[in-house]
C-alpha cells in the first residue's frame, strides 16, 4: 500500500519533467531536454509499476501516512537527481563550456553532478526548498537545469504528496487525509480533502503568478536596461524560488549580482508573501477580509518579527564593523532567514558571532508560519510555548479550584487541551534542537579549519531549516558524511522530523507496538 | 379569547394560574399524564395530552380559533416547531420559548417572524437582562422596564435617616417638582399601599417610583440612597441564567462564575471570554471565603436550588458584600428571604410571565411585580375620550390606583396632578386588583 502510494508520487514527478524539457527546448539546450526526457520516462514507467501492481488490501493507519511521506520525498529527491546525473553525463564538454562566460577560469559546473551524492543533495534542496547548491557558478549549468532546480522548488513548496492528491485525486478520504495530514498543517478548508489540496494549488500558483508579475514590471523599472529576455528568465525563476521560500537563484552570487539596492528591497515582499500560511490566504480570499492580515496571529507576528529582527540585526552588525552596508546586509538577510528563503547578499562567513548566533535563533530557528513553504519550528509554535510559559506562571495567582483557561490564536484552551498542545509542541522543538546540535556537532568534525563554531551551527541551522543561506561550508569539495548528513537534516526538516523517525522506527522495530 | 399553554413545566404552569384569573379559555397541552392531572385538580382549567407537535394534539386543542398559542415546553425545538404548525392551523398570535440567542439577535439569517412565530421568549436571557438593569442601579431593590430607553418602574427601601420618614407625602412634594419621578405605591408589612397625598412614609417602608431615565437618580437622593459603584461581581451557578449573565456582563464588571459541575464548568469556560471560572459548590463556606467573597461588590446566587441561593447570599450579606441578588422560583419563599436580607429576588418564571403579558393584545395588564399585590397595566386614550385635556388631579380616578406614566409619540413622560392626557396616548396605571375593573371602565 505504502509503495502504491509511493509509486503515484513518481509518476506525477515524470510527468513534471515535460516543463524542464520545454524551457530547454527553448533555449536549444538538446543534451538537457533528452536527459529530462529519458529522466522523466524512467520515473514515470517506475511509478506506473509500483502503482498497477500493488494493490490495497490493508486498511490505512496514520503510520502509514506517515512512512508513505517519509519515503516518498526520499525517493522523489532521489528520483529528482536523475536529470542532473544524467545531462552531467551527456552533456559533451564543449558544450557545457558554452554557458561559462568568455574569460572566466572555471569549468562548467554541470560535471559536478557526475557524483550521484551531490545530485541527491542538489535535488532534495530543491524539493525540500532549502536552497543550499552544489553548482558553484550557478549560469555555468544551462538554462533548462536552472530551471528545474526553481521548479522542483515550486513543487515541493506546497508538497508534492498534496500535488499528487490534487492531481490524482484517486485516495479515498481516510487515507487522503492522513496523507494530507502527513506533509502539511492538516488544515481542511474545503469538505473534501481533495478539494482542499485543490484549492491549496490553486492559490499557490496564484501568488506565484503574482510574485512574476511584481518581479519583472519591478526589474524592468529598477533596472531597464537590463535585458528583457534575461529578466522574464530571472523573474519566472524567482518568482518560484521565492513563494517557495526556497532560495535558489539563476545568477552567479545570488540577489547580490543585481548589485543595486532597490533590487533587495524589491525582493522582501515574495519572500514574506511565501513565508504567510497557504490556509490563511485561503481564508483573506474566500471570505474577503483583508483586514485578517493584521487580526491573523501568524500573519502579524511575521511581520511585526521581520521588522524588529531585521532592525536589531542591523545594528548589530553596525556595532561589529565587520560588513559593510550592515543596514542593506541586516535587513535583507534576516528577512531571508526568518521566511528561510536563503537568498544571500552577504558573506556571513566574516560575520561577528553574536550576529550569526542572532540569526540561528530569532531567524532561522522560529521560520515563518504553519501552513507555509517555510522550515524552521514554525512561528506559532515559538508563540505557543510562550504563551504556555506565562499561562504556567500565571496559575500560581489563580485560587486552587479556579479553571485556568488559555487563549491561544482565537481559540480557548482548557487546561488539559493546553497542556496536550504544549507537550506536542515542546517535544518537536526539543527533538528539532537535539538535531541541530548533533548537526553542528558533525560539521564540526567534518569541516575544513578556516570555519569555526559558529559557522558550523549556521550551516547546521540552515540544513535543517530548509533556509538556504550558506557561510561557505556546503561546497562539492565537503566530507561526504557532512553531505549526507545535510541531506538527512533537510529531509527531516522539511516533513518536521516526526514521519522520518516513524519510518526509522519501522525499519528497525518493525511495526509491533511496544509493550511494556 | 381563547389561549393554548404547550408545556407544563414551571413557565407553563406559572402562566396558566395567571391567566386563569383573567380569562375563561385556556387549554394547556404536556405530554406527561400525572402534570396533566395535577393541572386540572389545581386550576381546573381545559387540558390536553399529547405531544403539541403533533397536528391532531394541537387540533384537539382547538388550535383552529385560538387567539394566543405559547410554546413554553424546556425544548427549544418543539416550542418553535408548535408554533409553526399552530400558526398553519389557525392561530392568531404565537409566542415561543427559545435558549439559543441566535434567533434572537440574528435575524439577518431568519427572522423567526417571517415564519410565523410572532415573539420569541428565552426566561434565562430576561433574568440575566433584570440583573443587568439592577447592577446599573444596585440601590435599587427591584427594578422594571416599562418602556425602551425610558419609563421604569423602581423599588427603593428607604435609608433609616432619610428627611422623608415620618412625613406625608405632601410634606416632601417640594422635591418631587422636577416630574421625572413619582411614587406610585408602597409596600409596608406585605400590604401595598396607593399614596394619596396625605400617606405617611415610616421607617422599613419599600416605596415603588416610576420615573424616566433621567429621574433615577433623583429618586437614590429622594430615598437618602448612597450610590453604590459596582465593579467586582460573584456569580454563583452556571445554570443557563448565569450563562447568559456571564454573557451580558462581562464587559461591564470583574466577573467570576462558581459552578459545582466540573464538566459544565469546563463548557463554559471555553466559550465565555473574560470571565473568570471556578469549579465548586456555592453552598460550600469554606470554598466561597477561599475565593474572597468579601471582595465583591455584588453576589449574584442562580443555581438551580433557591435554598442555596438564598444561603449564598445570606452568607455573602454577613461577610458585607453590599448588593446580592438570589434567583428563587419558589415565590412562597420570597417574603421570607427577603426578610431575612437578601436585597433582591428575581424569578425567571414571571420575567418570562411578564414578557407574555406584554403581547396579550387586549390584555391590559402589563406585568406583575414581585413582592407587591398590584399591577401595572397599559391603555390607550381614545380619541373622543371625556378624560383628554384634563388635568389628572382634577379627573375622578378610580381609588386604589394610579396613573404613573405615559408615552406620547415614542417618549416617556411621567404625570404628576397638572398633566393632561392627550388622544393615543399610552397610559400606564399602577392598580391594586380590586380596582382592576373600575380602571377599565374609566379608558372605556
Amino acid at each position: 500500500m505504502i509503495f502504491r502510494q509511493i509509486g503515484g508520487l513518481l509518476i506525477i514527478l515524470g510527468f513534471t519533467m515535460v516543463v524542464p524539457l520545454l524551457v530547454s527546448l527553448i533555449y536549444s539546450e538538446f543534451y538537457s531536454a533528452a536527459g529530462f526526457l529519458f529522466s522523466g520516462l524512467t520515473c514515470f514507467l517506475i511509478g506506473f509499476l509500483f502503482y498497477k501492481n500493488i494493490k490495497t488490501t490493508t486498511e490505512p493507519l496514520n503510520r502509514h501516512a506517515l512512512i508513505i511521506a517519509a519515503l516518498g520525498w526520499l525517493s522523489i529527491a532521489v528520483m529528482g537527481a536523475l536529470p542532473f546525473i544524467i545531462i552531467a553525463y551527456i552533456t559533451p564538454a564543449e558544450v557545457a563550456q558554452q554557458f561559462v562566460p568568455a574569460l572566466a577560469d572555471y569549468q562548467s559546473s554541470i560535471f559536478y553532478f557526475k557524483n550521484p551524492l551531490h545530485a541527491i543533495f542538489e535535488s532534495m534542496s530543491g524539493f525540500t526548498t532549502t536552497g543550499l547548491s552544489m553548482a558553484v557558478h550557478v549560469p555555468t549549468i544551462g538554462k533548462g537545469l536552472i530551471f528545474y532546480r526553481s521548479f522542483t522548488q515550486l513543487l515541493g513548496g506546497a508538497g508534492f504528496i498534496v500535488l499528487t492528491l490534487a492531481v490524482l485525486g484517486q485516495a479515498s478520504g481516510k487515507i487522503a487525509y492522513m496523507l494530507y495530514g502527513a506533509e502539511s498543517t492538516g488544515e481542511r478548508l474545503r469538505p473534501t480533502i481533495i478539494q482542499t489540496t485543490r484549492s491549496i494549488w490553486k492559490i499557490y500558483i496564484g501568488i506565484t503568478l503574482f510574485s512574476f508579475a511584481y518581479l519583472v514590471i519591478g526589474t524592468y523599472l529598477i533596472l531597464p536596461e537590463y535585458n528583457i529576455a534575461e529578466n522574464i528568465f530571472d523573474s519566472i525563476n524567482h518568482a518560484m524560488a521565492g513563494q517557495s521560500t526556497g532560495g535558489f537563484s539563476t545568477l552567479e552570487s545570488s540577489i547580490a549580482s543585481y548589485n543595486s539596492k532597490a533590487m533587495d528591497m524589491l525582493y522582501l515582499l515574495p519572500m514574506i508573501l511565501g513565508a504567510l500560511s497557504l490556509p490563511f490566504y485561503f481564508k483573506v480570499l474566500n471570505d474577503k477580509q483583508i483586514f485578517q492580515f493584521w487580526k491573523n496571529l501568524q500573519t502579524r507576528s511575521i511581520i511585526l518579527l521581520s521588522v524588529f529582527g531585521s532592525i536589531i540585526l542591523s545594528f548589530m552588525l553596525l556595532k561589529s564593523g565587520l560588513v559593510s552596508e550592515p543596514f542593506r546586509k541586516g535587513i535583507f538577510q534576516f528577512v531571508s532567514a526568518l521566511t528561510t528563503t536563503g537568498w544571500q547578499t552577504s558573506d556571513i562567513h566574516i560575520w561577528g558571532s553574536s550576529s550569526v548566533l542572532f540569526i540561528v535563533v530569532v531567524g532561522m530557528i522560529v521560520g515563518g508560519a504553519a501552513g507555509a513553504t517555510v522550515g524552521g519550528v514554525k512561528i506559532i509554535r515559538v508563540l505557543l510555548l510562550f504563551k504556555g510559559l506565562f499561562w504556567h506562571i500565571n496559575g500560581y495567582f489563580y485560587s486552587d479550584n479556579s479553571i485556568k483557561v488559555v487563549e491561544f490564536n482565537e481559540k480557548r484552551m482548557l487546561p488539559d487541551e493546553m497542556n496536550r498542545e504544549l507537550a506536542k509542541v515542546a517535544t518537536f522543538v526539543f527533538i528539532y534542537l537535539i538535531i541541530l546540535l548533533v548537526g553542528t556537532l558533525i560539521t564540526y568534525y567534518n569541516m575544513i579549519p578556516v570555519f569555526s563554531l559558529k559557522d558550523a551551527l549556521f550551516e547546521s541551522a540552515s540544513a535543517l531549516g530548509t533556509v538556504g543561506l550558506s557561510c561557505g561550508i556546503t561546497n562539492p569539495n565537503m566530507s561526504p558524511v557532512l553531505e549526507i548528513t545535510y541531506i538527512v537534516q533537510m529531509w527531516a526538516g522539511r516533513l518536521e522530523i516526526i514521519p522520518i523517525l516513524i519510518l526509522f522506527r519501522t525499519i528497525l522495530f518493525g511495526s509491533k507496538p511496544k509493550v511494556v | 379569547m381563547k389561549i393554548i399553554i404547550a408545556g407544563d413545566g414551571e413557565v407553563g404552569f406559572y402562566l396558566a394560574k395567571l391567566l386563569e384569573k383573567e380569562f375563561q379559555d385556556i387549554t394547556l397541552i404536556d405530554k406527561q399524564r400525572d402534570k396533566i392531572a395535577s393541572v386540572e385538580n389545581k386550576l381546573g382549567i381545559a387540558t390536553v395530552l399529547g405531544d403539541s407537535t403533533s397536528y391532531k394534539v394541537l387540533t384537539g386543542a382547538g388550535v383552529q380559533k385560538a387567539d394566543l398559542l405559547i410554546a413554553v415546553t424546556s425544548a427549544e425545538s418543539t416550542n418553535i416547531t408548535t408554533c409553526l404548525i399552530g400558526k398553519k392551523l389557525g392561530a392568531k398570535f404565537t409566542i415561543a420559548r427559545i435558549n439559543n440567542m441566535e434567533y434572537l439577535v440574528d435575524k439577518s439569517t431568519l427572522d423567526l417572524r417571517d415564519l410565523g412565530i410572532d415573539e420569541l421568549v428565552s426566561p434565562e436571557s430576561l433574568a440575566a437582562r433584570e440583573v443587568k438593569y439592577l447592577l446599573k442601579s444596585p440601590a435599587l431593590t427591584e427594578v422594571f422596564n416599562l418602556y425602551k430607553q425610558d419609563l421604569y418602574m423602581m423599588g427603593v427601601r428607604v435609608e433609616d435617616d432619610a428627611p422623608i420618614i415620618n412625613k406625608s407625602i405632601a410634606e416632601s412634594a417640594h422635591l418631587l417638582t422636577n416630574s421625572s419621578f413619582m411614587i406610585v405605591a408602597v409596600l409596608r408589612n406585605e400590604k401595598t399601599l396607593i399614596p394619596t397625598g396625605d400617606l405617611q412614609i415610616l421607617k422599613g417602608d419599600l416605596l415603588y417610583f416610576a420615573t424616566t431615565d433621567s429621574g433615577k437618580d433623583k429618586v437614590l437622593e429622594y430615598a437618602e440612597k448612597k450610590p453604590i459603584h459596582i465593579k467586582n461581581v460573584l456569580v454563583i451557578g452556571g445554570s443557563k441564567t448565569g450563562k447568559y449573565i456571564a454573557l451580558r456582563l462581562s464587559k461591564l464588571y470583574n466577573i467570576k462564575l462558581i459552578e459545582k459541575n466540573l464538566e459544565k464548568c469546563n463548557h463554559l469556560a471555553r466559550h465565555i471570554p473574560n470571565v473568570h471560572f471556578v469549579c465548586g459548590d456555592g453552598a460550600d463556606v469554606g470554598l466561597l471565603e477561599e475565593e474572597k467573597i468579601s471582595d465583591y461588590d455584588a453576589v449574584i446566587a442562580v443555581t438551580g436550588s433557591a435554598e442555596t441561593n438564598i444561603f449564598s447570599c445570606l452568607l455573602a450579606k454577613d461577610h458585607g458584600v453590599k448588593k446580592t441578588i438570589a434567583m428563587v422560583e419558589n415565590i412562597g419563599l420570597f417574603d421570607y428571604s427577603q426578610k431575612m436580607g437578601v436585597d433582591t429576588l428575581i424569578n425567571k418564571k414571571m420575567a418570562a410571565a411578564n414578557f407574555v403579558f406584554r403581547h396579550i393584545l387586549k390584555g391590559r395588564v402589563l406585568a406583575q411585580l414581585y413582592g407587591i399585590n398590584a399591577e401595572i397595566q397599559e391603555f390607550v386614550v381614545h380619541k373622543n375620550s371625556k378624560i383628554i385635556n384634563i388635568p389628572i388631579k382634577e379627573l375622578n380616578f378610580p381609588e386604589g390606583a394610579i396613573i404613573s406614566g405615559v408615552i406620547r409619540k415614542g417618549k416617556g413622560y411621567i404625570t404628576l396632578g397638572s398633566f393632561e392626557l392627550k388622544p393615543d396616548d399610552r397610559v400606564f396605571v399602577f392598580s391594586m386588583p380590586q380596582s382592576t375593573k373600575e380602571v377599565v371602565a374609566f379608558f372605556k
